[in-house]
């Protein structure tokens, strides 16, 4: 089994400075405590991903870090997570702010009811007012960069529901980048998506990295293992352990998370 | 494996009764009756209106459509006054309940603490199980003294002179009956409709498209006017048009406040009459052709809620697949 996992050669960076650092992060939907005592640090312009059976933890943990669990009162958070020296779960942090700087892309295509460029500049004009050219280039350029601009370029006033699945998540992640996010959180993004549009979102992944710190929760670990620098694995709200990819997949120290890599329970 | 194969192959024949048939076809001739009963019904009250309104309309012919007289002295009728009353009436209606509704789905589904959700949740549902004589009763022994007290007659003294606002808003009498009166009675009775239809609309949304929404940094008010709003845009113009369709028809409520003139008056603060409280009105001593004039004011008002009611199933059942 472990055989079968092509292993990307990881260019991994041990010195990169840590772009979000998670200390005894806790985590409760209403009296159920769903995280318990999280500490990772993820590291600038890498790919970590969180892997672990249903139920561990690792959506939870990823919507933490844009608040998005805000949303709901009855979940709460408790401990540090740091981004550019502030704690993003303290109350007195601007969450909308926070948003546009951490973005996420979620497990289904989510095109707003809008034009595909509306789409794509929508997030643009949420924090900047940018004369038109500059729009124009910062929609083309990321629409450019997440693989699409070929495809959509002579029907960028059609509406974003009419593109395939594929193309709705690249599109989701056009509308992302363009906001320039310094983070980028994917909620097992191909989980929906056919073979090829899977391979498409990978390869978008792997030049991605160059420009973002990536979060992503997967529940294919032959995505984890190809896409990936650092894994953390996940099971029961805790992280059980957290390493550069390959000595996860290929060495790890624990037993559970050996018998979760190589198929023995999940 | 082998017992299980055997016993739905093995034809054990005799214990198995033969469909004889007989009653599964009266059954579904018996349910094919009901289902035509419907269509009958509606096809023999379409007809009668159209017989009974036909003199009136032969007589008068379009400009039964646009005259303003209505004499039953000399016989002479003409839809035109309860034709606006009804329009003008429904399109208050509108104006005023539908930013109401939005407001209320929108805050139900998006904003409500759960403590405060529940109730005003239910509120509507009994909202909407008012009667309407209820909504007639109050509004013409509550609502229309305050109404005159405090806004005809303050703002008839305001406007008085002025150039249209002047015409449009001026109270010759003010007894708080009228067509405005009406019209806002009517918002409130369809507001439990267009709210409770908007809110099941917001929440068929999938959470995930409203997370995503935020999810880049969108105020509340971004998500709703942007993403939420226009997704269940359809449906919502479909809920519209369904209060729309009980606005027009609506009749005893708007019977007790309306104020009911026959005449036609430029100011909406006046008293007029709406196609279905000239009808509640008169049908009680009409004969001969002003009996044909209802009929046909009928055959009017039935065209065009069942031309809205349509138009309102047809959006409302265009609900998007995610």
């Amino acid at each position: 089994m472990l055989s079968t996992l092509e292993l990307s050669p990881q260019t991994l960076d041990a010195d990169a400075p840590v772009r979000i650092a998670v200390k005894n992060l806790d985590f409760y939907y209403g009296e159920h405590k769903a995280l318990k005592a999280i500490n990772l640090d993820f590291r600038d312009r890498h790919v970590t991903a969180l892997i672990g059976p249903s139920g561990c933890g690792k959506s939870t943990l990823l919507r933490i870090f844009n608040r998005i669990y805000s949303l709901y009162p009855e979940q709460r958070a408790t401990g540090e997570i740091i981004l550019d020296g502030r704690n993003v779960i303290s109350n007195d942090i601007d969450v909308n702010e926070l948003r546009s700087r951490i973005g996420m892309v979620f497990q289904k295509p989510t095109p707003f009811p809008m034009s595909i460029y509306d789409n794509v500049a929508f997030g643009i004009r949420l924090y900047e007012k940018p004369p038109k050219s500059e729009l124009d280039d910062r929609v083309e350029g990321a629409l450019r960069r997440a693989a699409l601009w070929d495809e959509v370029k002579d029907k960028l006033k059609s509406s974003g529901m009419g593109l395939s699945g594929g193309q709705q998540q690249r599109l989701c992640i056009a509308r992302t980048i363009a906001q320039k996010p310094e983070v980028i959180l994917f909620d097992e993004p191909t989980s929906a998506l056919d073979p090829i549009s899977t391979g498409k979102i990978e390869d978008l992944l792997e030049q991605l990295k160059t420009d973002f710190t990536i979060v992503i929760v997967t529940h294919n670990m032959q995505q984890a293992a190809r896409i990936s620098q650092y894994t953390a694995f996940m099971y029961l709200g805790e992280v059980i352990e957290f390493d550069a990819t390959n000595t996860i997949f290929m060495n790890p120290h624990k037993k559970q998370t050996q018998d979760y890599v190589t198929g023995r329970f999940g | 494996m082998v017992a299980v194969t055997d016993q739905f192959a093995a034809p054990s024949a005799p214990v198995r009764k033969t469909p004889k048939g007989t009653f599964d076809l009266i059954f579904r001739n018996a349910s094919f009756l009901a289902a035509l009963f419907v269509l009958v019904l509606l096809a023999g009250i379409m007809v009668s209106m159209v017989i009974g309104g036909w003199p009136a309309f032969s007589k008068f012919g379009f400009g039964f459509l646009t005259s303003s007289v209505w004499d039953t002295q000399n016989d002479q009728y003409g839809a035109w006054p309860a034709i606006v009353g009804t329009l003008s009436t429904a399109l208050i209606a509108l104006v005023v309940g539908v930013p109401l509704s939005l407001g209320i789905a929108v805050f139900l589904t998006q904003l409500a603490p759960p403590w405060f959700k529940q109730p005003v949740s239910t509120a509507i549902e009994l909202l909407a199980a008012v009667p309407s004589i209820i909504y007639g009763m109050w509004g013409l022994f509550v609502f229309a003294p305050l109404f005159a007290a405090y806004v005809q007659i303050p703002l008839s003294n305001i406007v008085e002179g002025m150039p249209v606002v002047g015409t449009i808003l001026y109270s010759r009498s003010p007894s708080g009956l009228g067509i405005l009166t009406a019209g806002i009675i009517l918002a409130f009775m369809i507001i439990p409709f267009i709210a409770s239809i908007t809110r099941d609309m917001l929440d068929q949304i999938p959470s995930v498209l409203r997370e995503s929404a935020y999810g880049i940094g969108a105020t509340t008010w971004e998500v709703v006017r942007h993403v939420l709003v226009p997704q269940a845009g359809v449906s919502i113009i479909g809920a519209i048009m369904l209060g729309l369709g009980r606005a027009l028809g609506e009749t005893m409520a708007v019977t007790f406040v309306v104020g009911n003139a026959n005449r036609l008056s430029g100011s909406i603060m006046d008293p007029g009459s709406t196609i279905a409280s000239r009808i509640a009105n008169e049908f009680n001593e009409a004969l001969g052709l002003q009996l044909n004039s209802l009929i046909a004011l009928g055959c009017i008002l039935f065209f065009v809620t069942f031309v809205v009611l349509v138009i309102a199933r047809i959006l409302v059942s265009r609900v998007k697949s995610f």
